[in-house]
């Protein structure tokens, strides 16, 4: 059989897609992350009990007194477990998946129900939407839409989808064919037959299909939790991880109440809505008579009742809100407070670039910048008069000579930003031998003769015609062609497209040289003449006015590169869109706004890197936790905001490579997650290690006997059956026990490397120890199972699982740049046993969900550490 | 009040290729040779008309076209070939939107099984029609009531069809078809799922009603008794073909061919035999000679019997005049009688109803 590349098509389609349908996707993820923002706000908002109250108002409603009472106390002891806040994201989680769910759902399954070939031809693509594993559109759904709720309200979507669209078909072929013929043969039309006799009648079955929607989006909003959705399923995750089966029932309890609760709710909905089910819930409570259990306020009642409860929720927490409202708005950044400027340039390349560069950096700092553009001459009348503050172009000493002989007086020079200008004649670096002026000599068939210039008025062109070419006896055999500066630009771009011989009358800078590879013409005899600087020229006594604008004007430099780069930016964006050609700019040279225009950071301030959120993802491990939210505490005493998420490996290195992730605390490498590094290594930085020495191990609990290195496992397989339990199939240290370690001791022929996971792995061990059984499983430390039961670390005296990881703190390619403060002292930060064993056991003795005070508490006892991890 | 309805050589052919079929079947093709083909010929020039404010009875077994007919004549089906025209309005030209104006405004119908819109009360069933067209919710009631009333459902408005009995129910579906004040009544073996009590009750109903409202009527049945107490025409159909189209006594005095008349052995002649069709015609007089009790040609057959059984003589029957045209022997009485006995192990034309035998067993 020839190998099908299945695999690899679809890698090439996942690849095309995240290239060709970014916009797709972002577009979705808008949709999805407003619509589950909203929700949740809406559903944190209140206080717990008073939204539990709104809960049981409408499960009184819908169901009776004994429903809302039960709804009351089961939202009540989600809070009592301390995961309201988590519950409630997975309830905006799930709402959202179902909406989007039945907006598609019923419309398909209407369409299924209408056409045979359309019910055909969705049927295996539901069939196959509900049986793929989870995992494998988990994985690619963080490549489309980034970590956190979307892609887990997409992966939800992909698996709840399939019920809505089946029960919505069927519900709809099920109403009596001689009903619709009924309706037919009185002449109703096909889209009231749909609506006043299909829907109603099939709105039981819908309502079902509704039904199991929210059911199994709730399932699978648990296994989102890998993908950092958060929300009970992130508790799971996290309980399982550590294999901590307390914390594990109580999500899980939680999730089961809230599948009950919407279970219970949209059943009775569905009664509630269609008329048969309203007629047939009647008819038993007449033959029921009114008890008080299964009593049901009309309608009116309970909306004056969910009311009440939202304006006073809705009070609540708006009162509650403004205390907290005004965090850090403008993070210090706003020097200018709203004072007025006013630039003004002309309408070349450089002024155009370098004008609103400044207009974008100084209103970043809280100015108000006003650009003004003018010709040359009035740009200098205005400038003296001062109308305008400054200005960015002034070409000097030699070009702009006569405006500043007449208005020097009235004028501040604030300095050259840009001071390599040159006039020359470039060519196509295609063209081979052409390197100075000298080189165009008896070259001109290969030109045609021409040399294409701009427009006969400039000061170049007069240069040109009457001293450059003749300075280099070339007057004879060129001719330079007057024309316009776009014509020249239009004419360079036909040629290089054409890879033709072209020379063309330039001048640096310009944004040519960033979009073409052009070589300038070597000026040998000077005939050109010196080069002007670029000089940013203020009005009188400016500088006095606002010293803090003129000195970082004053210090202003730009290179040839981000000056073209920039030019060429803007020239793409297009007229009236010079500020967000600036703003695409300045996101591709982070930092360089900070370098124009530095805030100073009064008594240890906000670093201005701190501005945006960190996405810092974590496992639910010991160190990870203990590091990670040390590193929370610590940053925001230093004003960065961290979002932390917690997920899987897999995950982790993914969000990581596609930047969606900012750091991750916990990569053992070089061999533990290898794979992963080396997958995913071009688009990660590595910001060194804080934590040494690991080691990767298999370990046997210590009252097995005369087992203390792994030569001692030889021709022991009887004893523990032949098998050591494995972790996570793919990962480094089973890669390594398999394909080294055995093989190393001749044990690959007696055991069998067991693939499974960590929490199974742990569980067995805690099965084993409990039963005193032996058993050998993979292992590493540090690892808390090293203090919770007694174990020997098998000797390793060939070094087959080779030198020991350390634990290293990965991020996004960007970071360095993004985050150059953070990343130094990200790769100075140091953890001694000592420490990181204190604050582990201080995090486990105060329980989950209290990492903070944890920390704190720690932090307390450790003065030090945060001036040691954050020098100011 | 009402109109024509008529129906010109309509063929419908389920399958492939169903113009050439036709095609086919107009050359003569046999119907069984085309279902070895896969298509199905469901009807067969089939043409018709029915005067306004008469009740025209399709019959015919199951499987032999006549629902599919029905269905064509308000354009549910679409004809394969030929025309329909009702009120002097072709029916077949018409578009969807046009087709359906018509339905709603001139056709109503009334269903087998009832149809009753579950989610709608008895009201609302019965002015579904009115809803259609668009009429205003307090005139809608109105005019739904009175229907409902015509049928004798007065006071059963606010039920719900499910707790209604069949033939209840299949008031209701009257009522439906007749709120909308359509001239055409297309009814689909509409008493065949009701108890033969009931259906005979609804039976007498229709006939009353019609006698106030003069639809035109097209009445499927299986039931030749049903369509002999009902039909003012009756068209006999089999696979798809009408073999005859008459009155009831056409039918069973006269049948067109053998399967019509081993069709209508069973029947219960005596309900429709009278003195006209039995007497002897030989014997005529200017009076019939005696003071004994005479007979009119409309004497039906069972008062006949009873006549002649008061006399010693051969019955006679006399004009409005009362001039003699015939007499009818007590032989010829008899031998009547001993035609149906005779036939009476055949077997049954509808097995499922067993209700037909018994009306006959006791007549």
């Amino acid at each position: 059989m020839p190998r099908i590349q299945l695999g690899t098509w679809v890698n090439d389609a996942v690849d095309w897609l995240t290239t060709h349908m970014a916009w797709l996707f972002d577009f979705c993820k808008t949709v999805f992350l407003g619509l589950y923002d909203g929700i949740n706000a809406v559903l944190q908002a209140p206080e717990p009990l008073l939204l539990a109250g709104i809960f049981a108002v409408i499960a009184f409603w819908l169901r009776g007194t004994l429903a809302g009472v039960l709804a009351f106390a089961g939202f009540a002891f989600i809070d009592s477990l301390e995961l309201w806040e988590n519950a409630m994201i997975t309830l905006a989680l799930v709402l959202v998946a179902t909406v989007i769910a039945l907006v598609i759902a019923l419309p398909v399954g209407i369409w299924a129900a209408r056409s045979d070939r359309v019910s055909g031809l969705v049927r295996p693509v539901l069939d196959f939407m509900q049986t793929l594993p989870a995992m494998i559109y988990l994985i690619p759904a963080i490549l489309f839409f980034g970590t956190g709720a979307p892609a887990g309200i997409v992966a939800t979507l992909i698996f709840a989808l399939a019920p809505g669209v089946r029960m919505t078909e069927l519900g709809i072929r099920q109403v009596d064919k001689e009903l619709v013929e009924a309706a037919d043969a009185f002449g109703t039309t096909p889209r009231n037959t749909l609506l006043r006799v299909q829907l109603p009648l099939a709105l039981p079955t819908v309502m079902a299909g509704v039904n199991q929607v929210i059911m199994l989006g709730l399932s699978m909003a648990a296994i989102a939790g890998m993908v950092g959705t958060g929300g009970l399923g992130g508790d799971v995750n996290e309980a399982i991880g550590q294999l901590n089966v307390g914390l594990g029932s109580e999500a899980g309890v939680a999730i089961v109440i809230l599948a009950i609760y919407l279970d219970r709710m949209t059943s009775a909905l569905g009664t509630q809505v269609s008329p048969l089910g309203r007629r047939a819930a009647a008819k038993l409570r007449a033959a029921q008579g009114l008890r008080i259990w299964s009593y049901r306020p009309r309608p009116a009642v309970a909306v004056i009742g969910v009311v009440v409860l939202a304006l006073a929720a809705g009070g609540m927490g708006v009162l509650g809100g403004s205390g907290t409202g005004a965090t850090a708005a403008a993070g210090g950044k706003d020097v200018g407070q709203g004072k007025k400027i006013s630039i003004g340039y002309i309408p070349w390349d450089e002024g155009v670039a370098s004008t609103f560069l400044w207009k974008e950096v100084l209103e970043q700092r809280g100015y108000q910048v006003e650009a003004k553009q003018f010709d040359a001459g009035p740009l200098y009348t205005s400038l003296a008069q001062g109308d305008v503050d400054f200005q960015t172009d002034a070409w000097l000493p030699t070009t702009h000579a006569q405006y500043w002989k007449k208005y020097g007086k009235q004028l501040d020079d604030l300095g050259a930003w840009y001071d390599k200008t040159s006039l020359e004649l470039s060519v196509p670096s295609y063209m081979k031998g052409i390197d100075s002026l000298a080189d165009l000599k008896g070259k001109a068939s290969e030109f045609g003769g021409g040399i294409t210039g701009i427009e006969s008025s400039a000061g170049e062109m007069a240069l040109l015609k009457s001293k450059v070419l003749k300075e280099y006896g070339l007057d004879k055999e060129y001719q330079v062609v007057d024309s316009s500066t776009p014509a020249m630009l239009a004419e360079l771009k036909r040629a290089y497209a054409q890879k033709k011989p072209i020379v063309v009358t330039l001048w640096s800078p310009h944004w040519a040289y960033n979009d073409y590879d052009l070589r300038k013409l070597k000026d040998t005899k000077g005939a050109w003449g010196e080069g002007d600087g670029v000089h940013t020229l203020s009005r009188k006594g400016f500088a006095d006015d606002d010293p803090t604008v003129a000195e970082w004007l004053k210090k202003f430099r730009m290179s040839e590169k981000e000056l073209t780069s920039l030019e060429a930016e803007i020239n793409k964006a297009g007229k009236g869109n010079q500020q967000e050609a600036v703003r695409a700019w300045l996101k591709q040279h982070p930092g360089f706004a900070d370098r124009m225009a530095p805030v100073k950071n009064a008594g240890g301030g906000t670093p201005a890197e701190a501005k945006r959120p960190l996405d810092v993802a974590w496992f639910p491990w010991d160190e990870d936790i203990a590091v990670t939210y040390l590193w929370k505490n610590v940053l925001e005493r230093r004003g960065y905001k961290l979002n932390l998420k917690q997920m899987d490996v897999g995950p982790v290195y993914t969000g990581l490579a596609s930047g969606d992730l900012d750091l991750n605390f916990d990569a053992w490498l070089p061999y533990a997650q290898k794979n992963y590094w080396d997958k995913n290594k071009d688009r990660l930085k590595d910001l060194g290690t804080w934590y040494e020495p690991t080691s990767l191990e298999i370990a046997v609990p210590s009252y097995v006997k005369g087992v203390d290195s792994l030569e001692d496992l030889k021709g022991k397989a009887g004893t523990f059956k032949g098998k050591i339990i494995g972790i996570e199939p793919g990962t480094g240290e089973m890669d390594l026990a398999k394909n080294k370690v055995l093989p190393a001791y001749g044990l690959d022929k007696e055991y069998e490397v067991v693939d499974g996971s960590t929490p199974a792995m742990l569980a067995e061990l805690k099965r084993a120890y409990a039963k005193k059984e032996p058993i050998a499983v993979t292992l590493w430390s540090p690892h808390w199972a090293y203090s919770d039961y007694e174990l020997t670390k098998l000797k390793d005296p060939k070094k087959a699982f080779g030198e020991g990881n350390t634990i290293r703190t990965i991020s996004n390619e960007k970071f360095p740049e993004q985050y150059p403060q953070l990343t130094k002292w990200i790769k100075n930060f140091r953890m001694s046993e000592d420490e990181l064993g204190s604050l582990e056991s201080e995090i486990k003795d105060r329980g989950q969900g209290h990492e903070e005070e944890a920390v704190a508490a720690w932090l307390e006892e450790h003065p030090d550490v945060v001036n040691r991890m954050t020098p100011q | 009040m009402s109109a024509t309805l008529e129906a010109e050589s309509l063929y419908k052919v389920f399958g492939r290729r169903p113009d050439q079929a036709v095609e086919r079947l107009r050359n003569g093709a046999d119907r069984e040779e085309l279902r070895a083909e896969g298509t199905t010929a469901a009807v067969i020039d089939a043409s018709f008309t029915v005067e306004p404010g008469q009740i025209f009875v399709v019959m015919g077994l199951s499987g032999s076209g006549k629902s599919t007919l029905l269905r064509m004549l308000n354009g549910l089906l679409e004809p394969t070939a030929g025309h329909v025209r009702f009120d002097g309005q072709g029916l077949t030209a018409l578009g969807d939107r046009e087709l359906r104006q018509v339905r709603s405004r001139k056709i109503s119908m009334v269903f087998q099984h009832f149809a009753l819109f579950p989610h709608r009360s008895v009201r609302e069933n019965a002015a579904y029609g009115l809803e259609v067209q668009g009429v205003p919710r307090a005139e809608r009631a109105r005019r739904a009531d009175e229907a409902l009333a015509l049928c004798g459902l007065a006071g059963w408005e606010k039920s719900w069809p499910d707790e209604l009995s069949g033939g209840m129910q299949q008031r209701v579906g009257l009522a439906r078809a007749l709120a909308t004040d359509a001239d055409l009544l297309l009814m689909d073996e509409s008493f065949s799922a009701l108890d033969p009590l009931i259906r005979r009750d609804m039976q007498d109903q229709l006939l009353e009603l019609q006698q106030k409202l003069k639809k035109t009527i097209v009445f499927i049945t299986h039931d030749l008794n049903e369509a002999m107490r009902l039909g003012d025409r009756i068209a006999v159909m089999r696979d798809g073909r009408i073999v005859q189209n008459g009155t009831a006594q056409d039918i069973l005095l006269r049948p067109e061919n053998d399967y019509v008349a081993s069709f209508t052995q069973d029947v219960d002649r005596s309900r429709v035999l009278t003195a006209g069709e039995l007497m002897d015609t030989s014997v005529t007089a200017d009076d019939p000679g005696c003071h004994c009790e005479t007979a009119t040609p409309d004497t039906p057959f069972t008062e006949l019997c009873a006549i002649s059984a008061r006399l010693s003589h051969p019955v006679s029957v006399v004009d409005e005049d009362n001039r003699q045209i015939g007499v009818v022997p007590r032989q010829r009485l008899v031998r009547f009688l001993g035609d149906v006995q005779d036939t009476d192990t055949q077997p049954c034309d509808s097995p499922r109803d067993k209700g037909g035998e018994k009306v006959i067993a006791r007549a």
